[in-house]
């Protein structure tokens, strides 16, 4: 466009093309000189430190060069590690297998979803050999918070954008007071996190007269520990369940509804703009060919809405693995690290116990689960998006 | 991009003679439903407000609301827990932040959107990366940093000083993005007519672009102030003592400090709501809008 521009203005003699081309790429420079900096310097530049500082035997000052030391406290060998990337790699290849190969065969769908199963079921065998053995081998305290932090992300996060959605959907008919339902879902959301956390670590607390234990009361539920009580949920609603399938603590449980609470709005306001993006004229179509409601709402209204739910459900998880804040509020000493998730587990390890070098290789970890999350989800969700 | 706004027109209206008992009865179950949300969302600030003007007794014993208010327990929380100071910390730090994040981001995002030069897709592309990374990979680095162990800065150390709080913040990718998808859909003739009259890129920018732009850089700024405000996690750890100690860092040692006053803790929780709440009362519209639009073309 500058060409054009130039041609028009003959009358600055001595300014060549080529002149005012570069003076053009330095202003370019200059203006993003200053964010520049910012961003190299405290966003970019720490990622390479963290790693550099992970390979050194660091607590407060630098010690001796340790190479992979660090990484093996985590996984206890790189084998372990790898046999539970080929796990993965399998589970993943089996959700491939079952939406796209065989296509074009006869009976192919079939055949995909039987050879999909079993890839799973081999996938799921390794998985499983791999993290085993990195518990027994590695530091089971921070694979344990990975854990906890995947309970999070898959407890709050799809709890959030159905509600979101179902609130959205509904306010967005005529509703007499639109403006002020909105303004009160979205109130959580800009409340600072550390003042809400605090009002639920009251509304949480182990007292019998607690808002909690009052509202359970209602349904004749005997009053709980809540935030303070390490048992998980299912263990005591009576199921006898140990291991990764008995789910959340109580105290984790409680947290995540703080999390739930603080984020539907969010997910709701987006889920509304959203849906103010449908052409109306696609629902006049469909009327006129007679479709029903029901019919427009899953051939019309849930395409169009899939890459709003897939940017929800992707800032929801990457929300959840950084999330730090509340949770560093709402967990109490007696829930132990059944309330840890990575971010904070890493946060304990740097500030409390001063392993720098121990901190930095977990937060390099978490930073590339985080990335292969977004990846995979990209991968999997990402094909199913309707970009219209 | 204003189009994007949140406007809602009902889409699916039944048409008014087939309006059956059945549409009633699903017109009071929405009723039902939304309000009751709103009953959820709201309940932990009435109950917040509420308590805040308890005396002691009555939020042990649980009453819903105060006899007589206590008004003194704002005066109270206000002395005793050091909040005028933790609130002017803020203050400042969250006003020096928003001065240097606006210069910035409307700088870079009008490069990014409307310059040509050489690495612009990589160099944005490394910006959004930024965007990604989790805080705790970031966050031991710059505590070295920000204590001058990794190279000189000017000082010998910021812990405790105003800069470790507001530098590492006046620059991030979400704003330069936001203004960048602004700045980029402005008509070329603007610029054209703007070069034929000699102005250079600056002076288009101050004079043209910037006043056609309030509505993105109000959200910019609404969510400079409410990050800023709300920090917790990098505070906590370069703020050792009161001198730069922000709010919400010193609501939380007044957290472990006040124990079962309950009460005084409530009226802090509030104290430290005030201004947040002010903000988005007087730019609720506009807040709820920028966020649907970042949220859609992000």
């Amino acid at each position: 466009m500058t060409e054009a521009t130039i041609t028009v203005k003959p009358k600055k003699s001595g300014t060549t093309l080529h002149k005012l081309k570069t003076r053009e790429q330095l202003t370019g420079y200059l203006f993003i000189l200053p964010a520049l900096i910012v961003i190299l310097v405290f966003g970019l530049f720490p990622i390479l430190y963290s790693f550099y500082m992970s390979l050194f035997n660091w607590r407060v000052t630098k010690g001796a060069f340790i190479g992979d030391k660090n990484y093996l406290l985590i996984f206890g060998s790189w084998t372990n590690l790898l046999i539970t990337l080929a796990g993965v790699a399998l589970i993943i290849g089996a959700f491939w297998i079952w939406s796209n190969a065989f296509k074009t065969l006869n009976k192919g769908q079939m055949i995909a979803k039987i050879i999909a199963a079993a890839v799973m079921i081999v996938g799921g065998v390794i998985f499983v050999t791999g993290w085993g053995q990195m518990i027994n081998a590695g530091n089971p305290t921070f694979l344990k918070s990975l854990i906890v932090t995947l309970y999070y992300a898959i407890g709050t996060v799809p709890a959030e954008v159905i509600l979101g959605m179902i609130l959205a959907f509904l306010l967005y008919q005529d509703i007499v007071g639109k403006d002020i339902f909105r303004m009160i879902y979205f109130l959580p959301y800009v409340t600072p996190s550390v003042t809400s956390a605090v009002v639920f670590q009251i509304i949480f607390s182990l007292r019998e007269t607690s808002i909690a234990n009052m509202i359970v009361g209602w349904f004749g539920i005997s009053p709980q520990k809540w935030r303070f009580e390490p048992k998980p949920l299912l263990n005591l609603l009576g199921l006898n369940i140990s291991g990764f399938l008995a789910g959340p603590s109580l105290a984790l449980f409680s947290i995540m509804i703080f999390g739930i609470w603080s984020f539907v709005g969010y997910n709701t306001v987006i889920f509304l703009a959203g849906l103010g993006n449908i052409p109306k004229e696609t629902y006049e179509a469909a009327e006129i060919d007679g479709a029903t409601k029901s019919q427009m709402f899953r051939n019309i209204t849930m395409p169009l809405l899939s890459p709003t739910t897939f940017y929800l459900v992707l800032i929801g998880f990457i929300g959840t693995f950084k999330a730090f804040n509340h949770i560093y509020v709402l967990r109490t000493p007696s829930a132990g690290d059944s309330v840890i998730t990575t971010s904070l587990l890493i946060f304990d390890n740097f500030y409390k116990a001063n392993q720098y070098g121990i901190a930095t290789a977990q937060a390099i970890v978490l930073f590339l689960v985080i990335l292969g999350l977004t990846l995979a989800q990209n991968k999997l969700m990402g094909e199913r998006v309707f970009y219209g | 991009m204003d189009s994007v706004a949140v406007k809602q027109k009902p889409v699916v209206s039944a048409p008014r003679a087939k309006r059956s008992r059945f549409y009633y009865v699903g017109r009071i179950l929405t009723y039902a439903i939304l309000i009751l949300g709103a009953i959820v969302f709201i309940f932990p600030f009435f109950w917040m407000i509420s308590s805040s003007l308890m005396t002691l007794g009555e939020t042990i014993t649980r009453a819903l609301m105060p006899k007589v208010p206590q008004w003194v327990n704002y005066v109270d929380a206000w002395n005793q827990a050091k909040f005028s100071k933790y609130f002017l910390n803020s203050v400042l730090i969250t006003l020096g932040t928003l001065v240097g994040l606006l210069i910035t981001s409307i700088l870079a995002g009008y490069a990014f959107g409307r310059i040509d030069f050489k690495g612009k897709n990589i160099l944005f592309g490394l910006f959004l990366a930024t965007m990604m990374i989790p805080e705790s990979v970031t966050l031991i680095p710059n505590y070295l940093l920000i204590r001058g162990n990794i190279f000189p800065i000017p000082g010998g150390t910021w812990l405790n000083k105003y800069w470790s709080l507001t530098v590492p913040f006046i620059a991030n990718a979400f704003s330069i993005f936001l203004l960048r998808q602004f700045f980029a859909q402005i008509p070329k003739e603007l610029w054209d007519a703007a070069r034929m009259d000699g102005a250079d890129h600056l002076r288009f920018l101050i004079q043209v672009v910037l006043p056609i732009s309030k509505a993105p850089i109000m959200t910019v700024l609404l969510f400079g102030f409410t990050g800023s405000w709300n920090a917790f996690q990098w505070p906590l750890l370069v703020t050792t003592n009161d001198t730069w100690r922000p709010i919400m860092v010193g609501l939380w040692s007044f957290v472990n400090e006040a124990g079962p006053q309950t009460h005084l803790l409530m009226a802090g929780a509030v104290i430290s709501l005030i201004p947040i709440l002010i903000i988005y009362f007087l730019t609720q519209k506009q807040f709820t809008q920028g966020i649907a639009t970042t949220g859609l073309k992000g």
